[in-house]
């Protein structure tokens, strides 16, 4: 199956709240592609888009060779007609039919015969673990098996694009990392293109093979997890993921090196800067180290309060007047007002200019 | 262009078109009537011209303005019973509250024992006709004055009652109180169980007794309550028409309502329609008052709590003569009046309560010259003319349930699918509107429009078409709400959920929205196909002498003084309401308390 294309789609209501502006993205066929923004950023809006049951004010779609979606060609593919499924955030499971009629509704509407119904019933049923569940009514279920119901009456069509809307936001905590294991096997299992909405940065990084990070309607970043954790195309997408947030520090360019709050980092080479030029620094926790002792690039701080998560410690400390977050492994128990020198060691350097854009080595 | 073009040819979901249908029909239905019954009021009618000198029929005039307003007849024409329609409104409102709000009370906050049969019990005053009461009054307490023979009272004590009591303002206001006080039961009644217990144990834990903590804190909390039912029974005071027929004709005293129908039938159909307008006017000011005073405080927020019920007011050795008394009333309310009409129909004469003048000549007799009332009239139950009027009765009733259940679906799938949109909010306003309209004014509406052809109608006066066309249109703010109510229950998803599967519109209808909310819709058919069966405000102006109503044809028996046949007839639609009621909450769990809303 072929990728599916959004070509420069927007999203108006009501004349004037842009929903989604713009967007041009291109999902691989066969990947894990998750739509990771804060709520009210689209990534619902978009999902619907590419389902058929929202329409862009402007812009194309193409679910494989097919034009799913186009204003200027009058074209608007039926849901149905796009073969992909959607798995709804509050499941969506119809609570006057059981278990198995939800199932096997939407091969009754598309008229498959009964015996070959029967026998994707059983194939889903046994996939997912449900097949003691199918006489029961939806209300009878626990969040987990409705969450597999909802998969299942999904899957039972055999789509070749599966969208999940934030699917696992009403499972408590440990059935969610259980489901997170789960869809990804599942996403083994199927070869199927999942579209995955979500605002937990954790889902996200752990499941995708891509993520589109979205803000107020626009595409920050379209990259894997990793990459975007390591070089964030932007501020917003340094801030968005990573926990705890990422260290924003202002500084400047002087003789090569950067200089913020008394902290020096070397400059990598091939960065397009210029000297005395203003730029923010993005220093994740895991980036800073503490040491009791000074030395000349590090800054002076101290903590003012120190959280212990058994395997880590997490120290807030005041440089200046900037409020640091420092993750350490393997420090003494630090105490707040201890007085400590920070030393910044990035796997990679994120600088950004006054646009918030990040300064990347270019590959000449 | 183009762009333009295809945005509208991809964006036909069906919830657009079905709104943008349903407010062509309203604007037609609800609109367009209003205005043409204004115009109704500038213009000379055949017998007008012969009041106004000088005119030819269809001239403009402000004759019927001035007459009605600011001339020596205005009094007879307006005033008074306008004066008269306000008093009994406010008499009513009083009583029902009082009644039903005691009565609440009682049954949610204190200890009292049969609070289920209580609960059932005191609804069904509301089930039966409004009118039947008013008929049961006259039965009770008719003195000479009409026909001569005397009511069952005087009867048995010999003191003949005075006319202010058997007739005229006062029967009215108390047979309307207890017909609407339910609407005060089920109210507050539904106000005081929602009461967080918690609220009062603070007010007792901070040292309030619990006198104080009923004054300070429970009355204040129902209070939307209490003007809700007030005003409802208000609007309800004010449209009402068997009641002040049947108890004010003999005296000549007449309400707005009345006023109408004796000025349309007399003859004068502007004067008519100006009382219709201004019982439409008073309604539109009665709900403007509804959303100065309760606006958004509708009903109070009082999150449950995991507190228990409070505690209730233990009644002690008052517990059961309370009971009693109480189930004593109710009874009274219900079984005197069925009662009396009862035995009404089997008096061959009227006023005499003997053993001798029993007779089965109203029910089952063969018509006859010489014996009983109505010369040449057959028993009840085999008079064509009265089966025939009862089977149109039901005939309407089941058709206007269906439509009105449909329609009500329809609606408020389109308004809560669309909502957020401007067609949704005038599809809302506009349905809505009818509940303004006293039931009589609307009859009046329909009458004027309907009269003539008026495409794509023929001429409607007189048919089948019109009364259902005239039930739907009325029952339709009830029908909406419910559905309006149950669609929003079904989220969106869950049809979503069937748009990806390819299901057709209709699929989703009929195998999802639908079958989810089964039991819900069946109460809406319910109310509408009760509200037919007793209909008189309504359709008493658009019935014609060849296709009656069971409950029209008695007021014409009534105007004969054969009130056996009309007790009678009263009887039957009691029977058939309350066994449908019944039948329904056996077969369907339906509870007509919730279709009423307020």
């Amino acid at each position: 199956m072929p990728d599916i294309v959004l070509d420069g789609i927007s999203r108006t209501y009501g004349g004037s709240v842009k929903a989604v502006n713009d967007l041009t993205l291109t999902v691989p066929d066969g990947s894990f592609t998750t739509l990771l923004g804060p709520s009210g950023c689209g990534k619902t809006t978009t999902l619907r888009m590419i389902a058929g049951l929202d329409m862009p004010t402007s812009g194309t779609i193409y679910i494989g060779d097919q034009l799913a979606f186009s204003l200027e060609r009058g074209r608007s593919l039926p849901p149905a007609k796009r073969n992909l499924g959607l798995v709804f955030q509050s499941y969506a499971l119809w609570p006057h039919l059981t278990v198995a009629k939800n199932i096997t509704f939407g091969l009754e509407v598309q008229r498959v015969d009964k015996i070959e119904t029967a026998r994707r019933l059983e194939e889903v049923a046994t996939a997912l673990q449900i097949d003691n569940l199918l006489s029961r009514y939806t209300s009878e279920l626990s969040g987990g098996q409705q969450q597999r119901v909802a998969i299942a009456r999904v899957l039972v069509m055999r789509p070749a694009t599966l969208l999940l809307d934030e699917p696992l936001s009403n499972l408590d905590a440990t059935l969610r990392m259980d489901m997170r294991v789960e869809l990804k096997r599942l996403h083994k299992e199927t070869g199927a293109t999942i579209i995955y909405v979500t605002h937990d940065q954790l889902e996200a990084l752990t499941m995708s093979t891509h993520i589109a990070l979205m803000q107020s309607g626009e595409l920050q970043q379209f990259a894997p997890p990793l990459e975007i954790y390591a070089r964030p195309a932007n501020k917003l997408a340094a801030e968005f993921l990573g926990n705890p947030r990422i260290n924003l520090l202002d500084g400047v360019i002087a003789s090569g090196c950067v200089v913020c709050e008394g902290l020096q980092l070397t400059l990598s080479p091939g960065i397009a800067v210029t000297e005395g030029e203003k730029i923010t620094v993005g220093l994740r926790a895991e980036e800073l180290r503490l040491h009791p002792t000074p030395s000349p690039s590090w800054a002076e701080a101290h903590v003012t309060t120190a959280l212990p998560t058994g395997s880590d410690w997490y120290y807030h400390i005041k440089m200046n007047s900037k409020t640091l977050i420092v993750r350490q492994n393997d420090t003494p128990n630090l105490q707040p007002g201890d007085v400590v020198y920070v030393e910044a060691i990035p796997d990679t350097l994120k600088l950004f200019d006054s646009n918030g854009c990040a300064l990347i080595v270019s590959s000449a | 262009m183009r762009t333009i073009y295809n945005r509208f040819r991809i964006g036909l979901t069906p919830q657009r078109v079905l709104s943008v249908v349903f407010l062509i029909a309203l604007g037609y239905l609800v609109i367009f009537p209003l205005f043409l019954m204004a115009k109704e009021t500038f213009i000379v009618h055949p017998l007008e011209r012969f009041q106004i000198p000088g005119s030819s029929i269809g001239d403009l005039t402000l004759s019927h303005w001035i007459r009605s307003f600011v001339s020596e007849n205005s009094f007879t024409f307006f005033y008074r019973p306008l004066l008269n329609t306000l008093q009994i409104a406010f008499g009513l409102s009083f009583l029902a509250l009082l009644i039903g709000g005691t009565l609440a009370w009682l049954v949610v906050r204190t200890d009292i024992p049969m609070k289920n049969i209580i609960t059932n019990a005191a609804i069904i005053p509301y089930i039966m006709p409004s009118w039947t009461l008013a008929l049961a009054w006259i039965a009770l307490f008719k003195n000479e004055r009409i026909g001569g023979d005397q009511g069952i009272f005087t009867a048995l004590t010999g003191v003949s009652t005075p006319d202010w009591f058997a007739y005229g303002l006062f029967p009215i206001t108390i047979t309307l109180a207890l017909h609407y006080f339910p609407f005060g039961f089920m109210l507050i009644g539904g106000a005081l169980r929602n009461i967080d217990a918690q609220l009062e144990e603070s007010a007792e834990l901070l040292g309030a007794s619990r006198m104080a903590t009923l004054r300070r804190i429970v009355i204040p909390l129902v209070l939307p309550a209490i003007f809700s039912t007030f005003l409802l029974t208000f609007s309800r005071g004010l449209g009402t028409f068997g009641t002040p027929a049947f108890l004010g004709g003999p005296v000549r005293e007449f309400v707005l309502s009345t006023s109408l129908y004796a000025n349309l039938i007399g003859g004068r159909p502007g004067i008519g329609y100006l009382a219709a307008l201004a019982m439409i006017v008073l309604g539109v000011l009665v709900l403007y008052m509804d959303h100065k005073i309760i606006g958004t405080r509708r009903s109070y927020v009082t999150i449950s709590g995991k507190g228990a019920r409070a505690g209730l007011v233990a009644l002690g050795r008052w517990r059961w003569p309370i009971a009693s008394l109480l189930m004593g009333s109710i009874l009274a309310v219900i079984v005197v009046p069925l009662g009396a009409l009862a035995i009404d129909t089997f008096m061959l004469r009227p006023g005499l309560y003997s053993w001798e003048n029993f007779t089965w000549h109203y029910w089952i007799g063969e018509a006859s010259l010489s014996v009983g009332l109505g010369t040449g009239e057959p028993g009840i139950l085999r008079n064509p003319e009265l089966m025939s009027a009862l089977g149109n009765t039901m005939k309407l009733a089941v058709v206007v349930a269906l439509i009105t259940g449909i329609l009500g679906v329809l609606v408020g799938y389109a308004i809560v699918r669309m909502r957020g949109s401007w067609v949704s909010q005038a599809l809302d306003q506009l349905s809505f509107l009818p509940y303004l309209m006293p039931s009589i004014a609307l009859g009046a509406i329909f009458l004027a429009m309907f009269a003539v052809p008026r495409w794509p109608f023929p001429s409607l006066h007189g048919t089948f078409t019109l009364l259902v066309i005239a039930c739907v249109v009325s029952y339709l703010p009830y029908a909406v709400k419910a559905g309006v109510s149950a669609i929003r229950q079904i989220g969106p998803e869950l049809e979503e959920a069937a748009i990806m599967t390819g299901a057709s519109w209709w699929t989703r209808m009929h195998r999802v929205i639908i079958p989810i909310q089964k039991s819900t819709y069946f109460s809406g058919l319910l109310l509408p196909f009760i509200s037919v069966t007793r209909e008189l405000s309504l359709l008493i102006l658009l019935v014609t002498p060849t296709a009656q109503l069971a409950t029209t044809i008695t007021l014409r028996y009534t105007d004969r003084g054969w009130y056996p046949y009309t007790n009678g007839m009263v009887l039957l639609l009691v029977v058939i309401v309350v066994t449908c009621t019944i039948m329904s909450r056996r077969l369907m769990g339906t509870n007509i308390a919730k279709g009423l809303g307020g």
